[in-house]
């Protein structure tokens, strides 16, 4: 009996096939559930955004530009990194897997680093609403909504991530503990799809958060 | 071409697809991240947002369809994204219906709505 065949299939399921697709539809609704979350948010955001577009123009421009497009291209070379580790998986090469996930889990690091960096310049310029909000001038309150819509968002983006990296270190433990091969390596599958759906968040919230305000600069 | 095979194997297996696919897809990523940083600089009005929300879109289907193999996978998969798409757009669409033709309605058309806002205090 190989060892494959007792990694691969749990009792319940009649073949491996649809234990995957099983495990597939899990991520998929959960990822749909998400969607739902931050899409009210997202929506909350446009309902503001119509009623005060000047003061959230002028918010948007506050916004860190270089380490909010730095990140952008951060989380999207690691969301690369992820998916050429479950390529390595695929074609059998587990040790370039486990550089590749240690890769990916350096990547969203920095890409940590630098939103609390931004977190940092923010509280330094007294514009946290909350704890620490100053702003002179008209528009004011408007404004403050604009930076708590951007610390809630990011801020549960920020969750996101840190719980993809707890993902990251146990699919990294499993392959190393070679509990994957070529043709079983759905938790790692899976896993990379949870860490591309929070860059493809990250992509919005860049798009709304910090471009819009760009060309008042 | 190439992703017409990779369908049929997805059946069964996990997808694979080729390294080229990922490198592109990553490639297309960053360039279209640069489009976006670009166009901000222009002053485009509120226009500015809807083009940097339309790239973001494109992104969002290169990475959700390769990185994340939505193209590959099965029906009741794809069942599950549209399903969420689309209750998403009604949310929206309804909510930002409502929001965008308030004060638009003359409200003595409707007497009975115009008494339903008159007993609202403030």
């Amino acid at each position: 009996m190989s060892e494959a065949s007792t990694l691969e299939l749990r009792e319940q399921f009649a073949t491996p096939a649809q234990q995957r697709e099983t495990a597939s539809v899990g991520m998929w609704v959960f990822l749909a559930s998400e969607i739902m979350m931050f899409g009210g948010l997202f929506l909350a955001y446009t309902v503001y955004r119509l009623s005060h577009p000047h003061a959230f123009n002028i918010g948007s421009s506050e916004m860190t530009l270089v380490i909010g497009s730095v990140n952008t291209a951060v989380i999207i070379c690691s969301s690369f990194t992820m998916a050429l580790a479950v390529y390595s998986q695929g074609t059998g090469h587990q040790k370039r897997t486990a550089v590749l996930l240690l890769l990916t889990m350096f990547i969203g690091v920095i890409f940590l680093s630098l939103k609390f960096t931004e977190y940092f310049i923010h509280y330094d310029e007294h514009k946290v609403p909350g704890i620490w909000w100053e702003h002179a001038g008209p528009d004011a309150g408007q404004i403050q909504m604009f930076y708590v819509f951007y610390f809630i968002m990011t801020g549960l983006h920020v969750i996101h991530m840190s719980i993809g990296l707890g993902l990251l270190f146990w699919t990294l433990i499993r392959t190393l503990l070679g509990h994957f091969n070529t043709e079983y390596y759905t938790p790692l599958e899976i896993v990379g799809v949870y860490w591309s759906f929070v860059d493809c968040i990250w992509i919005f919230l860049y798009a709304v958060l910090y471009i819009p305000g760009m060309h008042l600069r | 071409m190439a992703i017409l095979t990779h369908k049929k194997t997805s059946v069964t297996k996990s997808p694979k697809l080729p390294l080229k696919t990922y490198v592109f897809t990553w490639l297309g990523l960053l360039g279209l991240t640069l489009l976006t940083a670009l166009l901000g600089f222009i002053d485009l009005g509120q226009f500015n947002i809807v083009i940097s929300v339309a790239i973001a879109t494109i992104q969002v289907l290169l990475v959700g369809g390769f990185f994340m193999h939505a193209l590959y996978e099965k029906t009741l998969v794809r069942i599950i994204i549209a399903a969420a798409i689309i209750w998403f757009l009604i949310f929206e669409s309804l909510t930002l219906g409502d929001y965008m033709s308030r004060g638009q309605v003359p409200l003595h058309f409707y007497p009975g709505l115009r008494a339903a806002v008159d007993v609202i205090p403030g």
